[in-house]
């Protein structure tokens, strides 16, 4: 009996404690997302640290398209912008939570690999850049590879979550996920892998000199165009903001400055919002 | 990037690695003492609510934790509680502080039931109180008998503090991952792997000595 009751007190103690938590719940729910942004002062960006979108130059200072751009809406808004370095796979989670308020790190407006289209998850600004997926080996073995059938079989290697991952995943079943696209140019140099999927933009900056001077694009392969937006949580009524401001800036030439000086000027769409 | 570059990256990584084990065990160490008074409580409630608390936080994998603290509640509630250039940290924080507590409070526990009957007995005898006597007489000795279990978990979270990356904390995997191995360069993993082992080396020769002023009983 003793035994029965203090088993009953205790699952009324757990109880209490989730009633508790819960009834935090009810917050004011008029604070928009814009506001809440606005009432910090900056908006946090989710990158990935990624060439030539945002990188770490030799001084160890965060530069990049998409690090200049999202510090050029920051002024045109009154706030300024931060960067957090995040795993991609987890971005989503990072929105939601509100440990970032944005994904704006060369993100591909378009499907997941499992066909769920990824406005599902986020609200898309304007789109910006052109980009592809596009397919690296090693330069040795560029001979090897001559159509998308000689890739089966073969080890790949894409960033989880994104969209080269769809891609390598039609080519060869055996891939690998990794957690950012700069991994997977160690996992193809270390030879871990065979082949890797990366955003075109990425490998045109990147691959065949400097440290990748052994690796080569791969043109067999020629996946769909695509092209790059910056992510915001659902519903959220900063998009607006933010899609007024790019607007703006492609009309006045300050993106085309900024496509210009990292090589990106063919990728730019031209009059954004038009 | 040269060598410098490289040490001073990973030394700040390493910086954090180390704040996150000294603050996990600042609070960690007493909090297990708190865990361990539920645990052993004479009033039943209280004992089985401790005990299903430690049950899931040495049930699930602290990686699970470190997830669920720093992402659900701003899930749930729309407000994030850990806001800033600080709040991986201070999650990462929480979730190492609770999940080793509950391991340390069963240390603890196993350190408390360790000491004879007699010696209760005693003191009530001698006329101690009950927190008297638990502070004077019982928790003394508990300190010299759990030193070696103890010993291990702390290794361990030295070593475990890397977890933290899932929550992109920057602790010097995470540092050497996203700025250097990224950059296809291998042989900082085995710079890190010295630094844990100087680390936990210090650690060991700490215990050692411990260990060696606490054995005054021992002929």
């Amino acid at each position: 009996m003793k035994k029965v009751l203090s088993i009953l007190l205790a699952v009324l103690m757990i109880c209490s404690c989730v009633a508790a938590l819960a009834s935090c719940k009810k917050k004011d729910e008029t604070v928009t997302d814009s506001q809440q942004i606005k009432n910090k002062g900056y908006f946090v960006c989710g990158i990935t640290v990624f060439e030539p979108m945002n990188y770490f130059n030799g001084d160890g200072d965060l530069i990049g398209f998409d690090t200049e751009f999202a510090e050029a809406v920051a002024k045109e808004l009154g706030l300024s912008a931060k960067f957090q370095v995040i795993n991609w796979s987890s971005k989503y989670n990072e929105l939601n939570s509100g440990a970032i308020d944005c994904i704006w790190n060369g993100f591909t407006f378009g499907n997941e690999n499992d066909g769920v289209s990824r406005t599902q998850y986020v609200d898309f600004s304007y789109s910006y850049l052109n980009n592809s997926q596009c397919v690296v080996t090693r330069a040795a073995d560029a001979a090897i590879y001559t159509s998308a059938a000689s890739f089966a079989g073969k080890k790949g290697a894409a960033e989880g979550g994104s969209a080269g991952e769809s891609v390598a995943q039609e080519l060869s079943t055996d891939y690998t996920a990794v957690t950012a696209q700069a991994n997977a140019l160690t996992e193809l140099k270390s030879g871990a892998v065979d082949f890797i999927v990366i955003d075109v933009l990425m490998a045109n900056a990147l691959v065949g000199k400097g440290d990748y001077a052994d690796l080569a694009i791969n043109t067999a392969v020629e996946p769909e165009a695509e092209v790059y937006a910056i992510g915001f949580r659902k519903g959220s009524d900063f998009t607006a903001e933010v899609n007024a401001a790019i607007k703006k800036l492609s009309e006045n030439g300050t993106l085309a400055t900024i496509a210009a000086k990292y090589d990106l000027g063919n990728a730019l769409i031209a009059n954004i919002g038009q | 990037m040269n060598f410098s570059q490289i040490n001073l990256l990973l030394l700040s990584g390493f910086g954090k690695t180390c704040s996150l084990f000294f603050l996990t065990l600042i609070f960690a160490l007493p909090l297990g003492l708190v865990v361990m008074f539920g645990l052993i409580c004479p009033f039943k409630p209280l004992r089985w609510l401790t005990r299903t608390v430690v049950w899931i936080i040495r049930g699930t994998p602290l990686m699970l934790q470190l997830f669920v603290v720093f992402y659900v509640p701003g899930m749930l509630f729309h407000t994030n509680l850990f806001v800033g250039t600080s709040g991986r940290f201070q999650a990462a924080l929480v979730a190492f502080v609770i999940n080793y507590s509950c391991y340390f409070a069963e240390i603890y526990r196993g350190g408390v039931e360790s000491i004879p009957r007699g010696q209760y007995e005693a003191a009530q005898v001698l006329g101690l109180s009950r927190v008297e006597t638990f502070f004077r007489v019982v928790l003394m000795q508990v300190v010299k008998r759990i030193l070696a279990p103890m010993s291990n978990e702390v290794i361990t979270l030295v070593k475990d503090t890397s977890l933290a990356r899932v929550i992109a904390v920057a602790e010097i995997f995470y540092i050497n991952e996203v700025r250097i191995l990224s950059k296809a360069i291998i042989w900082p993993l085995f710079y890190i792997g010295v630094f844990f082992l100087l680390f936990v080396g210090a650690l060991t020769l700490l215990f050692n000595y411990a260990e060696k002023k606490l054995s005054y009983y021992k002929l």
